[in-house]
């Protein structure tokens, strides 16, 4: 589930690091408040836990094999709290060092993964394990709880993605980043994790920590027994999406149908060459628009092309080496 | 039984055997000694197909194993259950929540019915001297007792030979008594053994041969133990002991 | 004699003959794939650290922060000349790495590139051609130009160098510990998915309690490292300070580094005025 650059606009990545501040502000605090000493190590393993855990291949039905992100099993071995921060790390290890995800839309991976994630995902477990008191209502609690903690990430980075066509467009309409709508990106989102990996999510989460019940119950979180109340669901459910509501108002929810672009008003512009370029069939032009190679003196045009005719040589020809180097490489039976 | 003719292998760029070239018979016990870094562990992994040749030959029981094969699912899992790997941290061996289930899991896996996995977990319980722990939790085990359960669930899957990385570590010096005695009877039973080890006391008594590897991860010396440790010389150059070294004589023993 | 020592009875039949046994196949694909990604971050997160980054000697603040200004830039851009710009830049900077580098780099960002465009391909049937041409180019660019940075640079000096974007201290401790826990806890789990592997002799039917129980060991395991780890920091006097020492001193190669990158800046003004 994570999101590379580019696919979402600066604005938007902007805003979901700004929402992401008094999270982390506010999970720092609550660390240090609850686990006063040994916090740092912990963090700082946590994230590796958490980032070995993505990396797991987990077996599915039928041979194939798929991934679990694990937030809602960090939040309830170490709490909400200790869990966005260990994933965060997690999160920016891959982006930095492994090229997973992207570095701008970083905030916008934490938000969904270290803050919907493992929140929502602790506060359904709680909510039930507190109220059907039996050994059977925690495991409900907790498969009900990371199964719609990653379905809620999901959905909001479906939604991340749905407004950017919305939001943002060049003057001529062409959407900028994302150019699949809501109507497109949420049901693409969200029905691979509704049936799949929802459940790996689930299932996962609740092998885990049976295995750590019955080996080691005392390792587990104890969050403080609060009584939570109905009402604090919505409100953290109003939480989650206010700062993509601030990104989506004043736009509807559009519907992008072939039929509709010639009538529709984007932005006070009518869109009227669309349907010309689908009528007339895909020409050259049509894929490479204004800003493509003209307005370039021929100087500077020939001498990138050089530079990266050469560089390319130059790359094929390291590589294939390498490979007549190490035709025995190394094999992991 | 075991064959390895030339056989080199590394981790990207970082040469870890050298031209090895061994022959191991059914039913030897065989020690393998040398410096940290020296290939030792690797060469275990090699044995076990957990790692294939860059080059040379590998062979177990007369059949070739290569990486090719390795991948044929049926083929590997038949390797594994004949030869059977005791690690160095028992703690990575076990992962199932009692000592009962963690020694049925071999049995279990190769299809036996539940009675024969019982006997067999009862067997290998009463072997290792762990009855009281048939229901405990691996995890919470000393080093001891976790090193005992870590070959029980190796043995129950009755493999022809036993390989074990530096099985003495850890263990108390009556653990570790008990220890050589049982590789002396497992081997006396049929099993071939391969073990890695640093301790040079109780070397002599888990195998008649030694293999000694040096740091340019070859192997220099390939005798009776008994006469390898004897050449203190040999074991000084390739830094696996200093001067000071020196043994003590060991009475009435083969 | 020694009465204390343990008994030893004898060897019980099924010990004493050869197993003839043939094993059913079995889908365990996954522990082998679990494996692999283990192997190659553990590999990736030392070769870093082995020093062999002599290459591109440019001061590692300078990178970081104009790699981070590159794919604001790109992001920003609309101009797809400034995005082809870029990524010839980019490509004259791969030709003079190694190949082992080259090819790790280029694996994901021409796989993701690949990707993008695969996904972007259904909206170039109502005539959106932009976004397949664009986004996979920028994302093309993005991921090679953050691949080239932490494969020239050591890990713990990209982490040093966040203090100067006002990162805090602790989140920089902990970014290094995580980094190098990564290294220890995954060998554990390593070796517990090999102990898995060579004692899958057979039909596996509780995959997930075998995974579980894995993933299970390898959380309790942390805690205790987290716990030991806790314990020698205290007793080496660690009262919550972490401080970051870095030069910030420029050569040659770091001005020819500034003016390309202000360069490239103009670059992307000049295009934006379309």
């Amino acid at each position: 589930m994570h999101i590379p650059d580019n696919y979402l606009s600066p604005a938007t990545c902007a805003v979901m690091g700004a929402a992401m501040v008094p999270v982390w502000t506010k999970s720092v605090k609550k660390v240090k408040d609850e686990i006063p000493k040994v916090k740092i190590p912990l963090l700082g393993v946590g994230a590796a836990f958490s980032f070995l855990l993505m990396m797991f291949n987990i077996p599915l039905p039928g041979g194939s094999t798929g991934h679990a992100v694990g937030g809602t099993l960090l939040a309830i071995l170490l709490g909400p709290y200790a869990a966005c921060i260990s994933v965060t790390v997690a999160l920016l290890l891959q982006a930095l060092m492994f090229n997973d995800g992207g570095i701008l839309a970083f905030g916008a991976n934490c938000f969904n993964m270290a803050f919907v994630l493992p929140f929502l995902g602790y506060f359904i477990y709680k909510f039930i394990k507190d109220r059907v008191i039996t050994e059977k209502g925690e495991y409900i609690g907790i498969a009900l709880g990371s199964y719609a903690g990653i379905n809620v990430a999901a959905l909001c980075a479906a939604i991340e993605f749905g407004i950017q066509p919305l939001l943002f467009k060049d003057s001529a309409g062409w959407p900028l980043y994302c150019p699949y709508s809501l109507s497109i990106s949420i049901p693409a989102m969200t029905i691979p994790h509704l049936l799949v990996a929802g459940v790996v999510e689930a299932v996962f989460t609740v092998a885990i920590v049976t295995y750590i019940k019955k080996v080691s119950p005392g390792t587990i979180y104890e969050g403080a027994k609060q009584k939570t109340k109905a009402i604090y669901g919505l409100i953290a459910a109003l939480i989650c999406l206010t700062p993509l509501g601030l990104l989506a108002t004043g736009t509807a929810w559009g519907e992008w149908g072939t039929d509709e672009i010639k009538e529709s008003v984007f932005g006070g512009n009518v869109l009227g060459f669309v349907p010309k370029g689908m009528s007339d069939g895909i020409k050259f032009d049509a894929i490479m628009p204004d800003y493509a190679i003209s307005g370039l003196p021929d100087i500077a045009g020939y001498l990138l092309s050089a530079a990266a005719g050469v560089a390319i040589l130059i790359i094929l020809f390291k590589i294939i080496s390498s490979f007549k180097k190490d035709k025995v490489g190394s094999k992991i039976g | 039984m075991i064959e390895l003719k030339d056989v080199c292998y590394s981790y990207s760029n970082v040469n870890a055997l050298n031209n090895i070239n061994l022959n191991i018979e059914k039913g030897e016990a065989v020690a393998l000694m040398g410096p940290n870094g020296s290939g030792k562990s690797t060469l275990l992994k090699l044995i076990n197909g957990i790692i294939s040749p860059d080059s040379g030959i590998y062979e177990f029981n007369q059949e070739e194993i290569t990486h090719q094969k390795l991948q044929n699912n049926k083929f590997a899992k038949l390797l594994h259950q004949k030869i059977g790997f005791v690690f160095q941290n028992s703690d990575t061996q076990l992962f199932c929540t009692n000592v009962y289930d963690e020694i049925a899991f071999g049995p279990r896996q190769m299809g036996l019915n539940e009675i024969e996995v019982d006997k067999r977990v009862k067997d290998c319980l009463e072997l290792l001297n762990i009855q009281d722990f048939k229901d405990r939790t691996p995890y919470h085990l000393s080093g001891g007792e976790k090193r005992k359960v870590a070959i029980a669930c190796v043995l129950s899957l009755n493999p022809e030979v036993l390989v074990l990385d530096e099985p003495m570590n850890g263990l108390d010096p009556k653990t570790q008594r008990w220890l050589v005695e049982f590789l002396v009877k497992l081997n006396k039973a049929g099993k071939t053994l391969i073990t890695s080890t640093h301790n040079l006391e109780l070397v002599q008594e888990i195998s008649s041969r030694s293999i000694l590897f040096d740091e340019t991860h070859t192997i220099v010396a390939d005798m009776p133990t008994e006469k390898l440790l004897e050449d203190i010389d040999l074991l000084i150059k390739v830094n696996l002991v200093d001067q000071y070294y020196h043994t003590h004589k060991v009475y009435g023993k083969l | 004699m020694d009465n204390s020592r343990e008994k030893i009875i004898d060897m019980p039949q099924w010990l004493l003959q050869t197993e003839n046994y043939i094993p059913q196949a079995d889908k365990d694909t996954f522990v082998n794939k679990s494996i692999l990604s283990l192997l190659k971050v553990i590999a990736r997160i030392k070769t870093q650290d082995s020093g062999k980054q002599a290459k591109l000697l440019v001061n590692v603040h300078l990178k970081v922060a104009f790699t981070f200004m590159l794919i604001i830039l790109l992001s920003l851009t609309r101009s797809f000349l400034f995005v082809i710009i870029i990524n010839v830049y980019l490509i004259v900077i791969l030709s003079f790495m190694e190949a082992e580098n080259i090819i790790k780099i280029l694996k994901i960002s021409i796989g993701m590139a690949f990707f993008t465009f695969v996904v972007m391909l259904p909206a170039v049937l109502w005539g959106n051609s932009y976004s397949c041409i664009m986004i996979t180019t920028k994302i093309f660019a993005s991921i090679t130009a953050v691949g080239i940075l932490s494969h020239t640079t050591k890990w713990s000096l990209i982490t040093s160098t966040l203090k100067r974007f006002f990162i805090p201290d602790i989140f920089i401790l902990v970014l290094d510990i995580a980094i190098k826990y990564i290294v220890m806890l995954g060998d554990f789990t390593l070796n517990m998915l090999y102990s898995l592997k060579l004692r899958s002799v057979g039909k596996n039917k509780s995959k997930y309690t075998s995974l579980s129980g894995i993933a299970g060991t390898m959380f309790l395991k942390s805690k205790e490292m987290a716990e030991d780890m806790y314990y020698a920091m205290e007793c080496r006097g660690f009262t919550g300070e972490y401080h970051i020492y870095s030069k910030l001193k420029f050569k040659i190669a770091d001005y020819i580094y500034i003016l390309i990158n202000v360069g490239i800046f103009l670059i992307f003004l000049y295009f934006g005025r379309k």
